[in-house]
């Protein structure tokens, strides 16, 4: 693909809403309170947006399948709870990452053989896997709250790199690139967005629909993870807290990101927008000093909002291709 | 009459080409039914060879079994000279069987590019080198007369360039046996006429094509060879050079092409008052696109007429025009002489206008309610007549209008009320509170019909009725279908069965390429005549 069309793909009209609305909530915090834009409030929006879009990513392929994960929080906070316990033991950190960010897969492959085994819809099975992770969190932590000391650790999500921006950041663009390698490029995302399209035509293209699923579904266990420990690193403790709520975050930057809920299609551009716009409506709210208490009441209209917009775009699709 | 091996007499130019696909003694059974005899097939490589039958003559069966969508029940299947037994239809692309299959399959969120290339992408380093797909689909649009960029989303474009799509799905790899099914459904002439061109250049660089339509002019336009089956057995392989249209639509028909209906029963005439009346519905030069063009038909009191057509000739969408459900360019619809806009099924029920879907499972009947409970979903006792009030959930499921209001339901008077027309139209299930999905097909049917009559319909909209019912319960439901008619109600029946047509309907519409193109009488006309006026 030449570059002018790459820059043409990443702006198509599905992601221009989010940049559009991430634009006027940068505009308008800064002219209710300056603070909105210190470098410490902005460091703050980018590491919690970097945390949130990594899972959003894989939950956007997710989406684009026709299917929904819900355990994504919960395998968030479990990953984050297993690398403080290891810690704790004296485990190299290295090791680890790696063990944390196998415990995410594991899950999502888990998540995925329920789903192809027992034929169960994604979101039953991912519901009834979150109970069983967030108990399996409290068996091992005994429901307290582990603390986490590793400096480099912590640094590796809140430091610096290049002097100004957060390493947070730096893993989310990684993230973001192969995903997005993964989703356009490769046989593999392609027959994520078929089954998610037509199943009868991906079926049809001789496409192995239980393993595509199988992937997938490790994918975002593996995303949720790696945001999990970024989370537990960014606070420097872990508990079953962390990552309470987020499946409803992931799935809101990839619907306000323009990605629609029938399938198909992912827009993973504009679930990184959604989640920079996120972050900044909570700081946002919190420099113009609305109490905190409010902060689910106006991501839920947010939510709403996004939803509207789908079921309007869908619905001019829809009557346009009605002659079938 | 059977002919079995016409094809060694007269051999053709390239008669000593490589067997491409050599199948023999092909046997499918489903559900102890065996509905493929032993039937042999030959296609050589650079050869078009046309594959005709009627509806349910086995034809669908065979490609599936050539493209290892179904797996035989016997015989042997042959590419050039190898037995071969595919596991999926993957694994007879991997052999270079390609298939042009009749329905859309194609993914309506992507692009054109990657529809074409799914399941089969090119990569280096595992990574799809779009750059090398997209050269390759330029060419093969260009070809077939696209005129669209190869990243355009799929669902954004006509019917019939979603089914150019689907052919060039098909012919943009390696292989050498091509199968079309009925490929030109979706097509206009110009369309058609490109295909033509591409099948040709295919023959000529040694494919082997067989090629399924109902449209005998294509076949004879295009087939080098035809082999006709009739339920389940081969019944003839000929050079079309050494036949005609007329034997082939007699092996089609096999001993019912000299007959002018198929019951022996007598054609009841229109009755008098269908010609007194007024009509019921008139459809006047009515036009829907490139679909349906410049066409009038009128139902009076009491007349049965029938609308007959290949698949693709507008018989579906001429329906779905009166219905609301496709845009109308110009015309007009008409009930009792009042232009009508029917575009939700409780407005047609309103003015009592009563459809029996196609798609008896999932638009007809209530899987998870009993039988009494579909049959008397629309009665309501406290008016003995159809109700007048808008009702939710109307979408689903045809002809349901009970209020969904609080009032308790009448269990006594709904008994009584199923209790009679359960006799009158002998519904045979053990008790009324079977699931409705234990019943037989045509005992389902006639519990559409029951639901039908008690919702005292003027006019009644038939679409395939007698659809996966056997002999028996079909003749029930001609007398159904005749009852009802002689109570007065105007009646359309659309059919694939042209004995059906004949032993139902006084007057018989046929359409092709979106045209009425005949108005036969039914006590004047035979199948054979029919089929000719179907294909052109």
């Amino acid at each position: 693909m030449t570059v002018p069309g790459a820059i043409k793909r990443l702006l198509a009209a599905d992601s221009a809403a989010a940049v559009m609305a991430l634009i006027s909530v940068f505009v308008i915090f800064s002219l209710i309170n300056s603070r909105f834009l210190s470098s410490l409030n902005i460091h703050g929006i980018i590491v919690s947006a970097s945390i949130s879009a990594i899972t959003g990513l894989g939950m956007t392929l997710i989406i684009a399948m026709r299917a929904l994960d819900l355990s994504v929080g919960s395998i968030m906070g479990f990953s984050a709870i297993v690398a403080a316990e290891l810690l704790a033991g004296g485990v190299s950190l290295w090791l680890v990452i790696v063990v944390g960010l196998l415990a995410g897969a594991a899950l999502g492959l888990c998540n995925g053989l329920l789903i192809i085994l027992l034929r169960l819809p994604s979101f039953i099975a991912t519901l009834a896997t979150l109970s069983m992770i967030l108990g399996g969190e409290l068996l091992i932590t005994q429901g307290e709250t582990v603390t986490i000391r590793n400096a480099t650790f912590s640094r590796m999500v809140i430091g610096n790199v290049w002097d100004h921006v957060p390493a947070a950041a730096a893993v989310a663009v990684m993230v973001f690139a192969a995903i997005w390698i993964v989703f356009h490029r490769t046989p593999f995302g392609r027959h994520v967005a078929a089954i998610g399209g037509e199943i009868r035509a991906a079926v049809g293209a001789g496409i192995n629909v239980n393993r595509v699923t199988l992937g997938v579904f490790t994918l975002v266990g593996l995303c949720a993870a790696l945001s999990g420990l970024m989370a537990g690193a960014e606070l420097q403790n872990a508990d079953s807290t962390i990552g309470a709520g987020a499946e409803l975050t992931a799935i809101a930057v990839v619907v306000v990101g323009g990605t629609s809920l029938t399938g198909g299609r992912g827009n993973l551009f504009g679930t990184v927008c959604a989640s920079i716009l996120l972050a900044a409506i909570k700081a946002g709210l919190n420099v113009a000093n609305v109490s905190s208490l409010y902060e689910d009441l106006v991501f839920g209209g947010i939510l709403i909002v996004a939803l509207m917009v789908d079921g309007l775009r869908r619905g001019t699709r829809r009557r346009g291709m009605l002659v079938v | 009459m059977t002919t079995e091996r016409d094809g060694q007499a007269a051999q053709p130019a390239n008669a000593s080409a490589e067997i491409a696909v050599r199948a023999t003694g092909m046997r499918k059974v489903f559900d102890g039914v065996e509905v493929l005899h032993g039937v042999d097939l030959e296609l050589r490589a650079g050869e078009v060879h046309a594959l005709l039958g009627e509806n349910g003559a086995g034809k669908s069966t065979i490609i599936n079994l050539l493209s290892g969508r179904l797996r035989p029940d016997g015989g042997q299947v042959a590419l050039r000279g190898t037995p071969v037994a595919f596991r999926n239809p993957l694994a007879a692309r991997r052999a270079g069987i390609s298939v042009i299959a009749q329905e859309l399959e194609v993914v309506p969120t992507l692009t054109i590019v990657e529809n074409i290339f799914l399941g089969a992408e090119p990569t280096r380093h595992g990574l799809i080198r779009w750059a090398e797909a997209r050269r390759r689909v330029v060419a093969v649009l260009r070809e077939l007369g696209v005129d669209a960029e190869p990243d355009r989303i799929v669902g954004s474009m006509s019917v019939a360039d979603q089914q150019l799509v689907e052919i060039a799905k098909a012919i943009v790899g390696e292989f050498r046996v091509l199968i079309m099914d009925e490929p030109t459904s979706a097509l206009n002439l110009a369309e058609t006429e490109r295909l033509f061109r591409i099948v040709r250049r295919l023959r000529a660089d040694g494919v082997a094509i067989l090629y399924v339509s109902h449209r005998l002019w294509e076949v004879f336009e295009l087939a080098d060879r035809v082999t006709v089956v009739r339920d389940g057995d081969r019944i003839l392989t000929s050079e079309i050079a050494t036949t005609d249209v007329d034997a082939v639509i007699h092996a089609m028909l096999g001993s019912r092409s000299s007959l002018i209906a198929d019951t022996g029963r007598p054609r009841r005439a229109a009755s008098s008052i269908a010609r007194a009346s007024k009509p019921v519905l008139e459809v006047e030069a009515l036009q829907s696109g490139e679909l349906l063009r410049d066409i009038s038909l009128s139902v009076h009191p009491g007349e049965v007429i029938g609308l007959a057509g290949v698949l693709g000739s507008g018989r579906t969408e001429l329906a779905e025009a009166i219905y609301g459900l496709r845009g109308i360019d110009a015309g007009a619809v008409r009930l009792d002489g009042e232009p009508v806009d029917l575009r939700e099924p409780k407005e047609a029920l309103r003015r009592g206008v009563f459809l029996l879907p196609e798609d008896r499972k999932s638009e007809g009947i209530f899987g998870h309610l009993n039988v009494r409970e579909n049959v008397i979903l629309n009665y309501d006792p406290a008016t003995r007549e159809p109700q007048r009030t808008a009702v939710a959930a109307s979408g689903e499921g045809s002809g349901l209008r009970r209020r969904s209001g609080l009032a308790p339901i009448r269990r006594q008077a709904e008994r009584r009320a199923f209790d009679a027309i359960r006799a009158a139209l002998s519904i045979r299930c053990s008790s009324p509170s079977d699931r409705i999905t234990a019943l037989s097909g045509g005992n389902q049917q006639k519990a559409l019909f029951a639901r039908a009559a008690l919702a005292h319909p003027r006019m009644l909209f038939l679409s395939e009725p007698t659809r996966g019912v056997d002999v028996g319960a079909k003749e029930e439901i001609y007398a159904a279908i005749d009852a009802f008619a002689e109570r007065g109600i105007a009646i359309v029946v659309s059919s694939s069965e042209l004995g059906e047509l004949l032993r139902l309907a006084s007057r018989i519409y046929v359409l092709r390429t979106g045209r009425i193109v005949a108005q036969v009488s039914a006590g004047e006309t035979g199948e054979a005549d029919i089929l000719k006026l179907m294909a052109g």
